[in-house]
């Protein structure tokens, strides 16, 4: 039998690979360096560019007594026990309460780093209206490019543009992994002692969602297939009021940003009936993030939608002058704070010129993956030597997510960044085992050699039909089964997938679609088949055939698990320290009352 | 409402299997506002699934997809597309591939 070597383009050996160059990754490499092991990290895009943290708002946790210690103004009201106790209630109690006590500790540290490195800050606020301000807020692009300087001052390794396609295991130990570098074509062995997956969400999967075209799941699909399993997967964030038309401003979420900032924002269906009324007469559209979306998605399933599928955006009423007045605030305060992020500086006055005469078509776009790869505490996955950071994990935030995700990555990359070296210092590099190498290559080389069978824009169409319309806002019994038969389908049809474009492995973007193709259709079935268990609503989760929120029989993680190529799906109990897990059940809106307790609600009709 | 229809004239080169560059020209339809990209996109996912260009953040903040659109050097997500356009790679040196050149 040849050497593993043999089978693919080049060898690279390093102590630590570390799959993701961004929030996580690059904080997993600095402090892993810092610790005296040799970090390797391979990005799917360039450092600074790529994933969803250089988009990122962004917001950074601290609680308020770390604020004050870290130059902030604080809040000598809050504690960590009281920031845990608050991420717990608004995750609904599906949190691993070791995970978020070690956010809450490492939250401060990590924060301090990033200010070490010269993230500069905007202000110290309340950014999800919590009673507590407990965030720093920056931008994305502030964050990456402060890790990107610290990085490359430390001169640490990194391939860009190379996607890892698959672990490698040998002995039930991390043995390494295989990439396909996208600029030379070449498929790379990398040898590695431990591997920290930071790879981000699978948001690409739904046709509407906010991230970037990087994010298809990489991490989680490469974990489920070495037997990894995955937590929390029917916990798909969507984020309401996103633009949905017209093509050039389609995802963006400065829309949902600006109703943050600016309550004057009316919701509106096709008939032009402020329809939050009938569903949070109160609140109207400062309601919750969930019953925005929900209300929205029932106002197009009654037919009620825009012509594109979402509902209207509308500032009209303010009329023009108003308008003009916002418009011109607008481009002062970016001037003042320096902004220079496209859509603040330039879209968002576009926007409001726009709303003089028009209304903007929104909806609800998938933003935030809220389960994802099973970790403990210390980002350890059941495999040793494998750790997984930030959004491909699962576990953090239960049921929803409030507090920072910024944050998260950033406490994860910490905590794997000083957990794995203690790992690689005791072991020695695993042989690899040469068929393993052999069937990954001939996996990632069938598309190209194929000379007929299905393009993969075709399958993209398809999968995108069953997640936007059947693993959405809303589910039900009847559309997740047909989602899990329509998956099983689509998975059959990826032998057959091929690439129509032969002129050169470089660079070929068909080719590299195949291979995200199989891990999204991974993320997404693990989601039906998560969703088809959990018989309730609760947090970002909701099931018209079961509304209620049911503490007695859903009190427990769901767990996706793949063996021998077949998916089994299950429950675990939740693990918990010091906060006791309720009884009964609760109406969703109940539960919605629950989870934002910890924020403050001014009533919509007061002064409009 | 007739849907308005553009002309997209686009550079092509692969350098291992071309001899020289070419151009060639898509007519796609011009849905609602849409930037340079949305017309690569609706080409690749409609017409030719070979056209090679980068893309990512869509919202100008990974600055990749930088192009020469009509002889001018634009991000081609931040670039909005009101008639024909001539799309070309940013380095017409530096191409590894149609409009996706090294270093950017």
């Amino acid at each position: 039998m040849p050497r593993a070597e043999e089978y693919v383009d080049r060898v690279v050996e390093t102590d630590l690979l570390v799959v993701g160059s961004e929030g996580a990754g690059a904080q997993v490499a600095i402090e892993a360096a810092n610790r005296g092991v040799r970090p390797l990290v391979i990005t799917k895009g360039a450092i600074g560019r790529t994933g969803a943290s250089q988009c990122a708002g962004a917001d950074f946790n601290v609680d308020g007594i770390s604020a004050k210690e870290l130059g902030f103004s604080g809040d000598d009201r809050d504690s960590q026990e009281r920031f845990f106790s608050d991420i717990i209630h608004e995750g609904l109690f599906l949190n691993n309460q070791k995970m978020v006590e070690k956010y809450v500790e490492y939250a401060p540290k990590s924060t301090k780093n990033l200010l070490d490195w010269g993230m500069r800050v905007y202000y110290y606020a309340s950014v999800h209206s919590e009673e507590i301000a407990r965030g720093l807020t920056s931008s994305g692009k502030r964050w990456v490019n402060a890790l990107r300087k610290k990085f490359k001052s430390m001169k640490l390794p990194i391939i860009e543009d190379t996607m890892v396609v698959d672990l490698l295991v040998s002995s039930g130990r991390i043995a390494g992994a295989v990439a396909l570098d996208f600029r030379s074509g070449e498929i790379i062995l990398i040898k590695a002692k431990a591997v920290v997956l930071a790879t981000g969400g699978f948001q690409m999967a739904y046709p509407f969602n906010s991230a970037t075209y990087d994010l298809t799941g990489d991490g989680q699909a490469m974990a489920a297939r070495i037997g990894v399993p995955l937590i929390g997967m029917e916990m798909v964030q969507f984020i309401p009021t996103t633009i949905l038309w017209p093509p050039m401003e389609r995802g963006s979420i400065i829309t949902y940003i600006f109703t943050e900032l600016d309550t004057r924002v009316r919701l509106l269906n096709s008939l032009g009936q402020r329809f939050m009324s009938r569903y949070d007469p109160k609140m109207l559209e400062k309601s919750t993030k969930e019953i925005v979306s929900i209300a929205s998605e029932l106002e197009v399933m009654a037919g009620r939608g825009t012509p594109h599928g979402g509902v209207y955006f509308s500032m009209k009423y303010l009329g023009e002058e108003e308008l003009e007045r916002m418009k011109n605030g607008i481009i002062g305060l970016t001037k003042s704070l320096g902004e220079t992020r496209y859509e603040f500086k330039t879209l968002l006055p576009r926007l409001i010129e726009f709303m003089k005469k028009e209304d903007i078509e929104v909806s609800n776009a998938c933003h935030f993956m809220v389960g994802g790869i099973k970790v403990n505490e210390l980002t350890e996955t059941e495999i040793p030597g494998l750790y997984a950071a930030g959004e491909c994990s699962g576990g953090l935030w239960g049921a929803n997510r409030v507090a920072a995700a910024c944050t998260q990555v950033g406490v994860q990359g910490l905590i794997a960044g000083k957990i794995s070296p203690e790992f690689i210092k005791r072991v020695d590099q695993e042989e690899i085992t040469p068929g393993d190498v052999k069937k990954i290559v001939e996996r990632i080389e069938g598309p190209f050699k194929r000379e007929k069978g299905m393009k993969v824009e075709e399958l993209r169409r398809y999968i995108h039909d069953i997640s936007g319309k059947r693993l959405g806002v809303i589910r039900d019994g009847k559309g997740i089964k047909e989602a899990i038969d329509m998956l099983k389908e689509a998975v059959e049809e990826v032998p057959k997938l091929y690439v129509s474009d032969k002129r050169s492995r470089k660079l070929n973007r068909e080719w590299i679609g195949c291979l995200e193709m199989e891990n999204m259709l991974t993320c997404l079935y693990a989601t039906a088949i998560a969703s088809s268990v959990r018989k309730e609503g609760r947090g970002a989760f909701y099931r018209s055939d079961f509304v209620l929120t049911n503490h007695d029989n859903f009190l427990k993680n769901t767990i996706v698990r793949v063996k021998q190529g077949k998916f089994e799906v299950g429950f675990e109990p939740i693990v918990t320290t010091t906060l006791p897990l309720p009884k009964g059940k609760m109406t969703f809106e109940e539960a919605v009352g629950v989870a934002t307790a910890s924020l403050v609600r001014e009533d919509a009709n007061k002064g409009v | 409402m007739e849907e308005k229809k553009i002309k997209v004239e686009c550079f092509r080169y692969c350098p291992e299997t071309d001899d020289a560059p070419y151009y060639v020209t898509y007519e796609i339809p011009l849905a609602g506002r849409m930037s340079v990209l949305d017309c690569l996109n609706y080409i690749r996912e409609n017409l030719d699934p070979g056209l090679t260009y980068f893309i990512n953040c869509r919202k100008g903040f990974c600055a990749r997809c930088a192009l020469e659109v009509d002889g001018k050097k634009v991000l081609g997500c931040t670039c909005e597309v009101k008639g024909d356009i001539k799309v070309k790679p940013i380095r017409e040196d530096k191409v590894i591939k149609d409009l996706w050149c090294k270093n950017i």
